[in-house]
């Protein structure tokens, strides 16, 4: 290859470039905003969070390097582990139930009329857009031992009152409804989108094999949206167990830390304890694992886009 | 009228009658009957709004008959006394106003941010488009409690602590945001940009002119959830916010309830009109979001 020739393309390929990249200025503008507030409101509190997880460090002292220290601090502290143990718990008493009523309720919404349907979606959603801080006010009050709600219905059935928020034994279970009742709006209404994407043609051939609505459902709903499911299954337990607004007003984690969930364990040291890294490793350790699950899941859900 | 001629015209234009409108019923025969049917939709729509309901009807009790033994669905009178009181209280009003205007303003700030990067992705070629979208995209991972003491660090540094600056400008840009929009731009078809471009209008122009008039739907959904975001908001406020007149109002219920724990009735009304203003913006736009949830689920 001669130096012309070689000259020449370099050219072409500059020009081509020059053309490529025309609009770089104008570009930079538009993202300068989008950047810079990412950069100092995101990127750099994550990469200052990495650096301050491997110093010993206060709010009154200079930081310390101290290796890993933190972050065996953390695995070895049966306190954290057990708020672990419980956001799994936690996970289990939400995302089961509210999977399994958003499917009732999607089969409900596409087998009724649209009306009713429309009804049904307006409804389901509602709760969705309440904040946290209103729904623990309202639950507290349900579960009021004296003179809540609950009581007083369960009492109907003869059944003693229960303290609900004031005792280890339930408290968990009393901050999962209202968690399953904010959360189930868009659960349900992504199913049900879902729902009615399933071509209307499979339906009828299997009713015309004879097929009832167990068969249909079991043959061909489920497995049509097994990728739902599995993508709101992730969302799910990646949102169940940050959950941490709703013990932080219902319950502040007690009793006897029996809703200290994850991120409120972490939160409550934020507050209270001198030595910031050790929060910091907790909270990165955490995010390391959801930030697989939801990078791993993003991936899935976009490469399945793909296909189609 | 004009509906019906618009119906003809379509029947005429098409030459045979339009297919029925009812939907197709997905499970012929069913799993239930048409009572049972509503029965079910009848249980969810009270599991989901009752407690909001209970809500209402609590804020029209005294202060001792919310959670009075024996316990008493109805108030026995009804009163508006709560209604009006917490109304007339200046802190509560004063922060319903500030709040809406700093949700007004992160809404309009974080629409006008993500959309012009959601421009740029969608349409313009540039040097490290690659690069920066994969750092942008990243952030989206990123969770808020692994930034929450560092965020805090930095507002600390920058002396926005107890401003409404604090609250309004670190969320506005989101990652989220930006790819939503970039998905609706993406399919704006080129043809109308060309003809924008033969008739001179640059590739700034092009977004203002062609694509900010076109936004309206992804506009719509993304700006009623930061609007939620800001109005829900109750962690950073907490942390960042500590003069009470500059609190947000999520800040002032939980406030309240630990402060006057004694006045449910008032505490039931000022939660009501806390929840009001986000309950009518989604009753206002409940088609769009309702519509699009497809487009922020899966496909």
């Amino acid at each position: 290859m001669t130096t012309v020739e070689k000259s020449a393309r370099h050219d072409a390929r500059q020009r081509h470039d020059r053309y490529r990249y025309r609009d770089t200025k104008l570009a930079f503008l538009m993202l300068a905003p989008v950047v810079i507030l990412l950069g100092i409101f995101v990127i750099w509190p994550a990469v200052y969070a990495g650096y301050l997880s491997f110093q010993d460090w206060s709010f009154y002292k200079d930081p310390e390097f101290v290796g890993w220290k933190n972050f065996t601090d953390v695995l070895s502290d049966p306190l954290f582990i057990a708020t672990i143990g419980r956001g799994f718990m936690f996970v289990l008493m939400t995302v089961p139930p509210m999977l399994i009523l958003a499917f009732l309720f999607s089969s409900l919404v596409v087998a009724v009329s649209r009306r009713f349907a429309s009804i049904l979606k307006v409804s389901i959603y509602i709760p969705t857009i309440i904040s946290a801080v209103i729904a623990s006010i309202i639950f507290v009050l349900i579960y009021d031992y004296s003179g809540g709600l609950l009581n007083a219905f369960l009492g109907v059935f003869g059944v003693e009152p229960i303290a609900w928020i004031g005792d280890p034994k339930w408290a968990l279970l009393a901050i999962a409804i209202p968690a399953i009742w904010l959360g189930m709006g868009l659960t349900s209404l992504i199913m049900v989108a879902a729902m009615v994407d399933i071509p209307v043609e499979y339906y009828e051939a299997a009713a015309m094999e004879g097929a009832g609505w167990w068969q249909k459902t079991f043959y061909i709903t489920i497995p049509q949206m097994k990728n739902v499911f599995l993508y709101l299954l992730v969302t799910g337990f990646v949102a169940a167990i940050q959950q941490f607004e709703l013990p932080l007003v219902m319950t502040g984690g007690g009793p006897l830390d029996s809703t200290t969930l994850p991120n409120l364990f972490i939160f409550n040291h934020f507050r209270n304890d001198m030595n910031v890294g050790y929060s910091i490793a907790a909270a990165l350790l955490l995010f390391v694992v959801l930030g697989t699950v939801s990078a791993l899941v993003f991936k899935f859900v976009n490469s399945e886009r793909l296909v189609d | 009228m004009a509906v019906m001629q618009g119906e003809t015209t379509r029947i005429v234009l098409a030459g045979k009658e339009p297919a029925p409108r009812t939907r197709m019923p997905r499970t012929t025969g069913g799993w239930l009957t048409f009572v049972g049917k509503l029965l079910v939709g009848i249980v969810f729509i009270v599991a989901a709004l009752f407690p909001l309901a209970w809500m209402v009807i609590a804020g029209f009790k005294s202060k001792t008959e919310v959670i009075q033994t024996p316990f008493q669905f109805f108030p026995e009178v009804w009163r508006w006394e709560n209604y009006t009181q917490i109304l007339a209280d200046p802190t509560f009003s004063r922060t319903m106003v500030w709040t809406f205007l700093g949700a007004l303003l992160f809404t309009v700030l974080a629409l006008a941010v993500n959309s012009l990067a959601a421009y740029a992705f969608a349409r313009l070629d540039f040097r490290f488009k690659r690069t920066m979208w994969v750092i942008v995209i990243t952030t989206m991972f990123i969770p808020g409690m692994t930034i929450l003491l560092t965020s805090f660090i930095v507002v600390t540094r920058l002396s926005m602590l107890d401003t409404l600056a604090v609250l309004v400008i670190p969320g506005a840009a989101s990652a989220g945001m930006v790819f939503f929009i970039r998905q609706f731009y993406l399919n704006i078809p080129a043809s109308l940009e060309e003809a924008a471009m033969l008739d001179g209008c640059g590739r700034f122009g092009i977004f203002v002119r062609i694509f900010l008039p076109l936004s309206k739907p992804p506009f719509v959904v993304m700006g009623i959830t930061a609007f939620l975001g800001y109005w829900n908001s109750y962690v950073w406020p907490i942390m960042t916010i500590t003069t009470p007149e500059r609190f947000v109002v999520q800040q002032y219920l939980a406030t309240f309830r630990s402060e006057r724990s004694t006045e449910l009735g008032l505490l039931m009304a000022g939660s009501l009109l806390a929840a009001a203003p986000v309950i009518i913006l989604f009753l206002i736009f409940q088609r769009q979001i309702i519509g699009n949830i497809k487009m922020a689920g899966l496909k």
